[in-house]
């Protein structure tokens, strides 16, 4: 069954400049994605933090997708790396509570590049497909 | 209005109304500056005043519940659960502490409140350590796991607290049980007055260690031991087994007696921190000393040490800021004017919070001093 029909909600957590400008691109163009996939806009995605990220999965989510802006391109210079070390923390943190790995999971898009956002997108909703269907 | 002097009545403080003997210890009427607060001015505000007052009071949310007031107390007040009573009922009216470090704290331990969670919380045991599907002991993990992925940035003793524990235990011929699905004790739920949280952690941990069949609870964190000792007991039930910390257990064993002192720490001079839930709550004060000087340690008081030492600074994730801070360097100064060149403490919240504030980059000198855990000290020698 298709993560959409059983309620299941993704949450994308994307940075406000190049990231999101890739979603904008795939409305633009015309690209459909799930639509469990609830996207988040933040001014940066170095801003959030573990204790967010864990709150989704708290609410309910069944997948947490973090995209952010390749590292030279981000705007506020170390956003990047900041997520980086950001997603790893709470990597570890879900692993202790018994979450697999493709549940929550850390991409970098170019700017505008909707094709590939959306081809992202795809891959990470059936990361959890796969993952509903085995439980 | 009728909830909150009810709580006044029940704990007594309108006693403080003639008091204010312990003003001059809360370690926040010290070091609030912006306005004036403590223990006796919100028993006022509680009794004579609105209670948008008193869910507004500086002193609800930032009490350490360090029981420091307690301990001077004439009047025999526990002002601790006082504040714990009210931060309770300011939950009805979905009042609450500051969400520190982005809630993630709090978060996870409500995440453990679901019967369905199966926790991956084991990996950190390896090969070389024993433990058992049957024993007479429960190792308590508490959330050394958790903490050792949140903090790893503060190199904190998170896991290697645990790993350190097994290894003695082992030592001492105790191949103790480990619990896979062991919660968060609720010792921050409780004392943050989320009453719905804790209940669900202590009733799921109870169910967990009734059926291992064990009579005995070892842990190496002193909130762990309060709350399955006294707090579970008190509001929840009993797991009928006996709780103590790993200090307490290894005062009554010959552990250190035939211990060939290490040189390198033979005469080192060091300090030690009394956690709050141990030494002032548990009343655990020389158990540790005598490990530290078992282990070849000098050991140097601090100005306050046993029932006046002071806190760590933070408690139960509900207040981090100036106040905090304050408390912390005061400490951490303290602990290096004693002339010791090593804090020992026995609660990973204190390594936590300490080292926190030792990243201040404009103190620097002024507050670093290496700081350890008891239990990985003991480990090393063994
Ligand atoms: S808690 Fe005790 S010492 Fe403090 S004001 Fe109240 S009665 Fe006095
Ligand atoms: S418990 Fe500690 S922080 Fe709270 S009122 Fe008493 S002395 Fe002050």
């Amino acid at each position: 069954m298709k993560i959409q029909e059983k309620g299941s909600k993704i949450i994308l957590f994307t940075c406000n400049w190049n990231a999101y400008s890739g979603l904008e691109g795939a409305g633009a163009e015309k690209r459909s994605y799930s639509a469990s996939v609830h996207p988040i806009r933040l001014s940066c995605l170095g801003r959030i933090t573990p204790g967010i990220i864990l709150k989704a999965f708290e609410q309910g989510a069944k997948g947490v997708y973090l995209v952010g802006c390749l590292e030279d391109e981000c705007r506020y210079e170390t956003g990047s790396q900041q997520i980086r070390e950001i997603f790893l923390e709470t990597k570890n943190l879900l692993k202790l509570l018994g979450y697999q790995d493709n549940q929550c999971q850390l991409d970098f898009v170019a700017a505008g590049n909707g094709k590939s956002f959306v081809e992202n997108i795809h891959k990470f909703v059936k990361g959890i497909e796969e993952l509903e269907e085995n439980l | 209005m009728n909830g909150f002097k009810q709580i006044v009545q029940s704990n007594r403080v309108w006693l403080c109304l003639d008091c204010g003997k312990c003003s001059s210890v809360c370690p926040i009427t010290r070091h609030v500056v912006d306005c004036y607060t403590s223990p006796r001015l919100l028993v006022e505000t509680a009794i004579g005043c609105g209670e948008a007052e008193v869910l507004d009071d500086p002193l609800l949310w930032s009490c350490l519940t360090c029981n420091q007031c307690t301990e001077i107390c004439p009047s025999l007040v526990s002002f601790s659960d006082f504040i714990q009573n009210v931060r309770e009922a300011a939950r009805d009216q979905d009042r609450s502490g500051d969400c520190t470090h982005g809630g993630m704290i709090q978060t996870w331990g409500r995440m453990m409140t679901d019967p369905e969670l199966k926790q991956d919380r084991l990996d950190w045991i390896g090969s070389g350590l024993k433990t058992s599907e049957e024993s007479d002991t429960v190792y308590f993990t508490g959330c050394l796991p958790y903490y050792d992925a949140a903090f790893e940035k503060l190199d904190i003793e998170g896991i290697e607290i645990a790993r350190s524990a097994l290894k003695i235990l082992n030592h001492l011929g105790i191949e103790p049980i480990v619990l896979a699905d062991e919660r968060c004790c609720g010792h921050d739920q409780f004392w943050q007055g989320d009453m719905a949280a804790f209940r669900k952690l202590g009733e799921a941990n109870l169910e967990i260690l009734k059926r291992t069949g064990a009579k005995r609870i070892v842990t190496t964190c002193p909130e762990c031991a309060w709350t399955l000792k006294h707090t579970y007991p008190d509001t929840i039930g009993d797991s009928g087994m006996e709780v103590l910390h790993l200090a307490e257990l290894l005062a009554e064993t010959d552990l250190l007696d035939n211990l060939t002192i290490n040189p390198d720490t033979a005469h080192k001079q060091v300090t030690y921190q009394d956690p709050c839930r141990l030494g002032r709550f548990s009343g655990v004060y020389q158990s540790p000393r005598d490990l530290i000087q078992g282990l070849g340690y000098e050991l140097k008081e601090m100005d306050h040490n046993r029932e006046a030492s002071l806190c760590c600074g933070t408690s139960c994730w509900s207040s981090c800021g100036q106040v905090n801070k304050k408390i912390q360097v005061e400490r951490l100064k303290e602990a290096k004017s004693s002339g010791a060149e090593l804090l020992i403490t026995a609660c990973v919240k204190c390594q936590i919070h300490f080292k926190c504030a030792q990243n201040d980059p404009v103190l620097e000198e002024e507050v670093q001093i290496n700081i350890r855990d008891l239990t990985t000290l003991i480990a090393e020698q063994l």
